[in-house]
């Protein structure tokens, strides 16, 4: 290759990778496209049911009433469940804060995918891909957090001041979200293969969680319970019930959330830019 | 513009407004052999196979010039286009811009379940456009692209002609410093080329260069100064309109 001979400034290199700053920069002038993205999707998600947008609330409570139907009445899996508003809230806490990032990681694992033609059309920071799904995401959740209210008022627990914690711990947990999306989308691009395997990763990570569960009360093994506590799913579930249950929240776990998160959102968002080109093949 | 005016690449001394260097862009492609299920079985996965899209193509284009593409099909004129607008990874080689190139294609399809003016939405946001910014521009590029009465139906209702022609309308939403066009305007009617064909001689005006690649030789004799052949990912001939297109389809004249 010729050495490259352009000393005027004004020709850039068009397929140069932006440093981080212009990166940046080009992500937050974007950001309203995350926004019109969720507002879009979730109003077109629902439009040809008879039901429409309300399924964004009957939704969570089916889910809620079939799992407390198989885990607290047919196989009792409540052994040891204390806190306040009993193994109802208990498995509607668990379930909403898991499946938020189930659905926050799976739709970010195709954001790239999906979005070939836009990929294709226009250059602009990759990373606005998986944060929009993380958005779409977080608005589509939230019909589910208001459920936990509902339910912890429903089972008659009082309320206390550290249910204005649980949307700070969303939030959180939000830019784990981010994050591990932004770690599916690499994955996937890579090895398409992700997306059939996502479905089983969750479903693990499902009973890895005590999500219906109290794993103090199942899990004995002392290092095996280590690992429960790593585990980033079972430390944002464990400061969600400390907010709405008052229940005991282990200090391992908030460090595991805060490690998890920082590992998340910048390893992750500096593994994904150093791909920034690859998305383009797809 | 006169031909004398343009700035021609072999004095070197005008500014540059995209400088293409000995580019060569690989892609890896995987080949269905269709094969029975036993032979997929004993020869086990997919075959990738690499297709040389582009052999080393150098190209100056200088501020102010409007450039024609023709080639058989297959030639690596597309791939030409996407390696300029920087969404094209090479294999080799560099490519330099001055200012932003916007890739005007067929292919700007967002999504499929939402109406075009959210899609015209959504394209402008992408592109670092405020959405105040984009609203005030709507209504002309709607009535440009002749889609009112369909701008709140969803894509998927399109047919291929108004789809081409809303793809149009979100790339025209902001003037580039280079529009690189791709055989956009071939699906249309009469009447809407004929418009488009006005909207990108205003929109030349406007920006530093434009890159044309069609199969109708009478659009760029009728847009373009100079044209360039790309035959197999490699240069034929590069050079005045009238040359280059008597050469390269001696009858179309």
């Amino acid at each position: 290759m010729p050495a490259t001979r352009v000393t005027d400034p004004g020709l850039v290199d068009a397929h140069a990778n932006s440093q981080l700053g212009p990166y940046l920069r080009g992500l937050w002038k974007r950001r309203s496209y995350g926004w019109y993205v969720a507002e879009s999707d979730l109003r077109q998600r629902q439009i040809t049911t008879i039901f429409g947008s309300l399924w964004h609330l009957l939704n969570p409570l089916l889910s809620i009433a079939v799992y407390f139907l198989v885990f607290g009445l047919i196989l009792k899996t409540d052994r040891g469940v204390d806190g306040k508003g009993g193994f109802l809230l208990f498995l509607t806490v668990g379930l909403f804060v898991f499946q938020y990032t189930q659905r926050a990681v799976t739709q970010g694992a195709i954001s790239i995918v999906a979005n070939r033609g836009l990929i294709q059309a226009i250059r602009f920071p990759r990373a606005l891909l998986p944060l929009s799904a993380t958005l779409t995401e977080t608005f589509a959740a939230l019909p589910s957090f208001i459920v936990v209210y509902v339910v912890a008022i429903t089972t008659g627990t009082t309320p206390t001041w550290s249910w204005l914690a649980l949307p700070g711990i969303v939030a959180w947990q939000m830019l784990f979200n981010f994050g591990a999306a932004m770690i599916a989308a690499r994955v996937t691009t890579h090895f398409r293969d992700m997306q059939q395997l996502l479905p089983f990763v969750f479903r693990l990570l499902i009973y890895a969680s005590g999500v219906f569960f109290s794993i103090e009360n199942y899990v004995s093994d002392g290092w095996m319970t280590v690992l429960f506590i790593l585990n980033p799913m079972y430390a944002f579930i464990a400061m969600a019930r400390w907010a709405t249950m008052g229940m005991d929240m282990p200090a391992e776990a908030v460090f595991a959330a805060i490690v998890w998160t920082a590992v998340a959102l910048v390893g992750g968002f500096l593994w994904f830019k150093s791909a920034e080109h690859a998305y383009d093949r797809v | 513009m006169t031909a004398s005016e343009q700035a021609s690449p072999a004095t070197g001394t005008e500014q540059l407004s995209v400088l293409v260097e000995d580019v060569h862009v690989n892609f890896r492609v995987y080949k269905d052999n269709d094969a029975s299920l036993r032979e997929f079985v004993r020869r086990g996965m997919r075959r990738a196979v690499d297709v040389h899209a582009l052999k080393g193509v150098s190209i100056e284009i200088g501020v102010g010039e409007s450039v024609g593409i023709v080639g058989s099909n297959g030639s690596g004129k597309s791939t030409l286009l996407r390696a300029i607008a920087g969404v094209q990874p090479l294999s080799n080689g560099k490519v330099f811009v001055r200012g932003e190139a916007h890739l005007l294609g067929v292919g700007a399809a967002l999504k499929p379940l939402l109406s075009g003016r959210r899609n015209i939405l959504l394209g402008g946001l992408a592109m670092g456009m405020t959405r105040s910014e984009i609203e005030a521009k709507l209504h002309e590029v709607v009535e440009f692209a002749g889609l009112e009465e369909s701008i709140n139906l969803p894509l998927n209702t399109y047919s291929v002609g108004m789809r081409s022609r809303l793809a149009f309308a979100i790339a025209t939403l902001r003037v580039a410093d280079v529009l690189l066009v791709d055989e956009a305007l071939a699906v249309g009617d009469q009447a809407f080329r004929e418009r488009s064909l006005a909207r990108l001689r205003s929109l030349r005006d406007e920006a530093g260069a434009v890159v044309l690649v069609t199969h109708n030789l009478v659009e760029i004799r009728q847009s373009c100064s100079r044209a360039i052949w790309l035959e197999q990912g490699e240069i034929r001939a590069d050079g005045d309109v009238g040359e280059v297109l008597d050469e390269y389809s001696p009858t179309s004249a």
